[in-house]
């Protein structure tokens, strides 16, 4: 009978188990053996395993530019998601206030950059906003009697369009996910700290901040990873092919694709996209420890 | 009750991921030596869907007795896709329909027949030489090519102030003279950091992008001394991307544009009256004409067609080498023939399209086809972008994207 209690919840949960390692693990696990073939274009159907030789490689291009890139990843990722959060608390809150006429509205408006499919945000924002001939910007300025400015040319000035492309596209999620945690918050709380004399600032962050903690937090680690593994923003915007804009700005993960995806190596390329999955993974490890230490 | 339930779910389960297994042949003719029976030839492309109706029209009509039809599939990222799927039975189309520079990557991966083992030599005697040695890798014949393109100068007939002038450093001289970007009006646009566009200054000045032996060329003093020279141009011709330079001319707020005959029809569609020139009667200061890149459009077969298809696609290959397929694009698309013969036809010759690309086609060099190709793009663009946006000394940008390239070379193997 015990035998049969722990097969069962097996049996049940096979089929489910069968799709997911259909789909997510064999995946992994082809792409992990690729990495250690010499699969290329000269050995498309005669590859075979050659050790660790792609990864000795795949270390070695791990170098000066790599290392500027995940320092840039750390930056962005940091920048954005401090912005993400206080941005999107205080756009809850003022949903959120009292007496504000057609919230549903306001709240509708601001979830359709979420809507709308990346990509064609990406291009929308690259020609519609950005460009120096046709975008609204640039118009702008111009009719205000100053210079056109190109909003991609380079390092430091794409790094900032990119980033206000990444919080309108981010923000619409951040912002219904405090908006949900703002609604559980006891109202009676409140009535309390203004009674005892608490002003605004200490309510918000004696009893608003502990009390959407642990909501938000998944929601906060969520969209860190997203950030991290940011590709399309900055590729769409100043990389893509025939659309280079001459920022040489790079994330890990766009300097892997420079460097590994255009070859057509796949036993390469295979071996760098398993670094990064590990080095996600260690992130992601090191991430779930201290959430868990903090509500310990 | 549930027991029922479970069973009927696990039931749709095992049905949905049935029908996610790969389809029978059943849509691939077992061939027996019975003509009778219809074939279809699956032929995949990455182009203009005009064009391509226009080549089916064409084949299908002359094959309709014998129940042969041509269906083209448009996959983006073709090159990519057939790299993945070229040689899966199952997956892969029966030929392609693509430009003549991915060709070494795709024999590389041996996915492609020599098209001598389907039809004679004798096929392309009438081709023009130039895209039949666009074709072949190592001296055998892998693409049959169908028509053939450059870059020519289009300008706005209403906008242009006078004749096209005959030296770059004329051109230079009007570009300066009636550009105003504050006011978004330009003499002439180019995609100046791509490399396809730039290369009427490379192959001028005696550059290049990449040799017969794989060897990139971008710290090659001819290549450096042609990026430094594009730079002046670059620096009235807008931001060079696609969008912004094609819309700038169909806006009518650019009098010329540098493009192929792909822009025609977006000019045409936005009214404006237009003239050509070929980039060869433009003579740098070396005297050389403008020398771009020609790119030839032509079908290859993949192996795996031979087993059950080699018949059909033979007479698929006889059928499209034909004149009339090239007076038909020709009329239709304006594309200029890769086949002689096709010209005889008064309409065709008379093209002025046709007849700048012809010109052009003179002094113009076939995009390399040797696999490394594919990896100089990048790099070659990174280049020119370095040098005409960034300010980035030539020759540094010239030493980076050597670097970049002779890596990407490495990376291959």
């Amino acid at each position: 009978m015990k035998q049969k209690m722990r097969i069962k919840p097996w049996l049940y949960s096979l089929p489910a188990l069968i799709l997911i390692a259909v789909v997510l693990v064999f995946p992994i696990g082809y792409t992990a053996y690729i990495s250690f073939t010499n699969m290329n274009l000269y050995h498309w159907n005669d590859y075979h395993l050659i050790g660790f030789a792609n990864y000795a490689r795949a270390l070695f291009k791990l170098d000066a530019g790599f290392l500027s890139a995940l320092l840039t990843t750390i930056i962005w990722t940091v920048l954005n998601m401090a912005i993400q959060l206080t941005a999107g608390f205080f756009l809850a809150l003022a949903l959120n206030a009292r007496g504000l006429r057609l919230k549903r509205i306001y709240k509708t408006a601001l979830m359709i950059p979420w809507a709308v499919p990346a990509y064609l945000s990406i291009l929308l924002w690259r020609v519609g906003m950005f460009n120096t001939e046709f975008g609204i910007l640039n118009k702008l300025l111009v009719l205000l009697g100053f210079e056109k400015v190109d909003f991609l040319a380079n390092n430091t000035i794409a790094f900032c369009s990119c980033m206000v492309l990444n919080l309108w596209m981010a923000l619409p999620f951040m912002i219904s996910t405090i908006d949900g945690a703002l609604q559980s918050v006891d109202r009676n709380l409140y009535e309390s700290a203004t009674l005892d004399g608490a002003g605004f600032w200490s309510q918000i962050w004696r009893i608003t901040v502990p009390a959407i903690k642990p909501i938000i937090a998944p929601a906060a680690v969520m969209t860190t990873f997203i950030t991290f593994k940011q590709f399309d923003i900055i590729y769409l915007l100043t990389q893509q092919r025939g659309y280079m804009t001459g920022a040489t700005l790079n994330t890990v993960i766009t300097y892997a694709h420079q460097n590994a995806f255009a070859s057509n190596n796949y036993g390469l390329s295979s071996a760098v996209s398993v670094l990064l999955f590990l080095l996600i993974i260690a992130f992601s490890m090191v991430t779930n420890r201290s959430l868990k230490e903090e509500s310990a | 009750m549930k027991k029922a339930i479970a069973l009927i779910l696990a039931l749709v389960l095992v049905l949905s991921l049935g029908a996610c297994a790969p389809k029978q042949q059943q849509d691939n003719p077992q061939q027996t030596g019975d003509q009778a029976k219809p074939v279809a030839v699956k032929i995949w492309h990455d182009g203009d869907e005009n064009i391509m109706n226009t080549i089916a029209e064409q084949v299908n009509a002359k094959l309709a007795d014998e129940k042969i039809t041509v269906e083209f599939e448009k996959k983006t990222d073709m090159a990519s896709q057939l790299r993945l799927y070229g040689n899966d039975p199952v997956n892969a189309p029966d030929m392609y329909f693509y430009a003549h520079d991915v060709l070494g990557s795709f024999v590389t991966m041996d996915l492609l027949a020599p098209l001598t083992d389907l039809v004679d030599a004798s096929l392309w005697k009438d081709h023009l030489p130039m895209t039949v040695q666009a074709g072949q890798i190592g001296g055998t014949q892998y693409l049959l090519p169908v028509y053939f393109e450059t870059l020519i100068l289009l300008y706005n007939k209403n906008l242009w102030k006078g004749e096209i002038p005959g030296t770059t450093e004329e051109l230079y001289a009007y570009m300066k003279e009636n550009t105003d970007a504050a006011a978004g009006t330009y003499a002439l646009v180019n995609q100046h950091t791509n490399a396809y566009n730039v290369s009427p200054f490379v192959n001028g000045f005696g550059g290049f992008i990449i040799n017969a032996d794989g060897k990139p060329g971008f710290n090659d003093p001819k290549t450096i001394a042609a990026a430094e020279y594009n730079r002046k141009f670059g620096a009235l011709q807008a931001d060079g991307d696609y969008n912004t330079v094609t819309t700038l001319f169909n806006e009518g707020k650019a009098a010329g544009i540098i493009g192929g005959p792909w822009l025609v029809s977006g000019i045409e569609a936005a009214g404006i009256s237009y003239g050509v020139a070929s980039l060869s009667d433009i003579k740098l200061p070396n005297g050389n004409g403008l020398a771009p890149f020609s790119g030839v459009q032509g079908v290859g077969v993949l192996k795996t067609a031979l087993k059950d298809k080699k018949d059909a696609v033979a007479k698929v290959l006889t059928a499209m080498a034909a004149p009339e397929v090239g007076v038909a694009l020709a009329k239709k698309s304006g594309c200029a023939p890769a086949n002689n013969l096709s010209y005889n036809d008064a309409e065709v010759s008379a093209n002025p399209i046709i007849s700048a690309i012809q010109k052009t086609a003179a002094t113009a060099q076939p995009m390399p086809n040797i696999p490394e190709m594919g990896s100089m793009w990048g790099p070659a663009e990174a280049m020119f972008t370095a040098i005409n946006k960034n300010g980035v000394d030539p020759a540094k940008a010239g030493a980076d994207a050597q670097a970049a390239a002779e890596q990407a070379i490495a990376d291959m193997h």
